[in-house]
């Protein structure tokens, strides 16, 4: 099934926007699967993998409506793109290290998919609201799981807050970097297709400044009617597929099998 | 040195509403909230599920397997066996 944008649309930004989403659920799933056979904890293993799997499922949905506008099957897209033709946001990149970062990392994007799918239900495109209609459906349950260990290992023993409070400060101005403008984003918030990075951001702050301090770990934010301000630089650069060594690896592991018979059919 | 071991709890799910909650094995959690998501995880991704129980390991009462006395059978009991009339699984109530 193909179908057309409507003429109100600004088309190479609206592609490269679905990508960007279909890249950074792509990447988290394939780091979230690295934990399979390595959690600390067996249920951890199956939860993680089931996320992984999840992640995996939703960069599918995405590719297929990139599909639909420009007869791209996704296997091309997640298989024979270059490293750095991805557009995924950086903070999906980064290795895996202790648990309690991937943790944080899962809780900070379970968040971010909250508000943007959220956003999406009032998109002007009416397959991106369709969509984010039914993986809510799922991340709900995802946020449920990462938000339940943040604020349980926040301020379990002093191990745990320890562990939990580096995590933290290397991720969050990672995270930051998931709101890095996309290309022509104008055109995109003009055309109702999104409200912008900007006021997502915000709606993102306000979500997740409260369940971290109530967790006892501490934020580089301050927040004064309303608006925030933070103290750290985002990292970002995937938008503009400007990435670091740590794409490039995983990207060589995600493409190894496919790379030894290109084009083979499952 | 406190015991961070998480607790672990038994799990009964249910597949259809209406039928009895099964016993389908444990997992770790650390509290019940969390051992609900596990169950979800571990036991009701593949098998259709409508409704989990969990139950904190310790708060189960059971039999000691070295007290056989316990289920033992001194005289001849067979007469109560209902051996002589097969029973169907099938609700007769609604019908005659």
């Amino acid at each position: 099934m193909s179908i057309e944008l409507p003429f109100s649309h600004p088309r190479e930004s609206v592609l490269k926007f679905i990508l960007s989403l279909a890249d950074d659920e792509l990447m988290l799933g394939h780091r979230d699967a690295e934990w399979t056979g390595h959690s600390p904890i067996l249920e951890e293993d199956i939860a993680f993998s089931n996320i992984a799997q999840d992640e995996l499922g939703h960069s599918l949905v995405w590719y297929t409506l990139y599909e639909q506008l420009t007869g791209k099957p996704p296997d091309a897209m997640a298989f024979e793109r270059k490293w750095n033709d991805f557009v995924c946001s950086r903070f999906v990149t980064y290795p895996n290290g202790d648990f309690a970062y991937s943790v944080v990392r899962q809780y900070l994007f379970d968040e971010a998919e909250q508000v943007k799918l959220s956003s999406f239900r009032e998109s002007s495109l009416q397959q991106l609201s369709e969509i984010a209609g039914k993986l809510l459906r799922e991340e709900a349950y995802h946020l449920l799981h990462s938000k339940g260990l943040v604020e349980r290992l926040g301020d379990a023993t002093e191990e745990s807050h320890r562990r939990m409070q580096a995590a933290l400060d290397e991720a969050f101005p990672q995270a930051l970097g998931m709101f890095e403008r996309v290309d022509d984003e104008e055109g995109l918030v003009k055309a109702a297709v999104f409200p912008g990075n900007n006021v997502l951001k915000t709606e993102w702050l306000k979500r997740v400044v409260p369940v971290l301090t109530n967790s006892a770990l501490r934020i580089p934010v301050s927040s004064k009617n309303g608006s925030f301000t933070y103290t750290v630089q985002p990292d970002e650069g995937g938008r503009k597929r400007n990435h670091t060594q740590h794409l490039r690896r995983l990207v060589d592991d995600l493409q190894q099998v496919y790379r030894l018979v290109p084009g083979a059919k499952w | 040195m406190t015991d961070t071991q998480w607790e672990t709890y038994e799990v009964f799910h249910q597949t259809k509403k209406g039928d009895p909650h099964m016993y389908v094995g444990s997992v770790h959690a650390p509290d019940p909230e969390m051992a609900l998501q596990m169950a979800r995880d571990q036991f009701a991704r593949r098998l259709k599920c409508v409704s989990i129980w969990v139950v904190n390991s310790k708060d189960i009462t059971a039999t000691d397997y070295q007290n056989e006395d316990f289920f033992a059978q001194v005289t001849d009991k067979s007469y109560r066996d209902p051996k002589a009339f097969g029973a169907p699984d099938k609700d007769l109530s609604d019908e005659h």
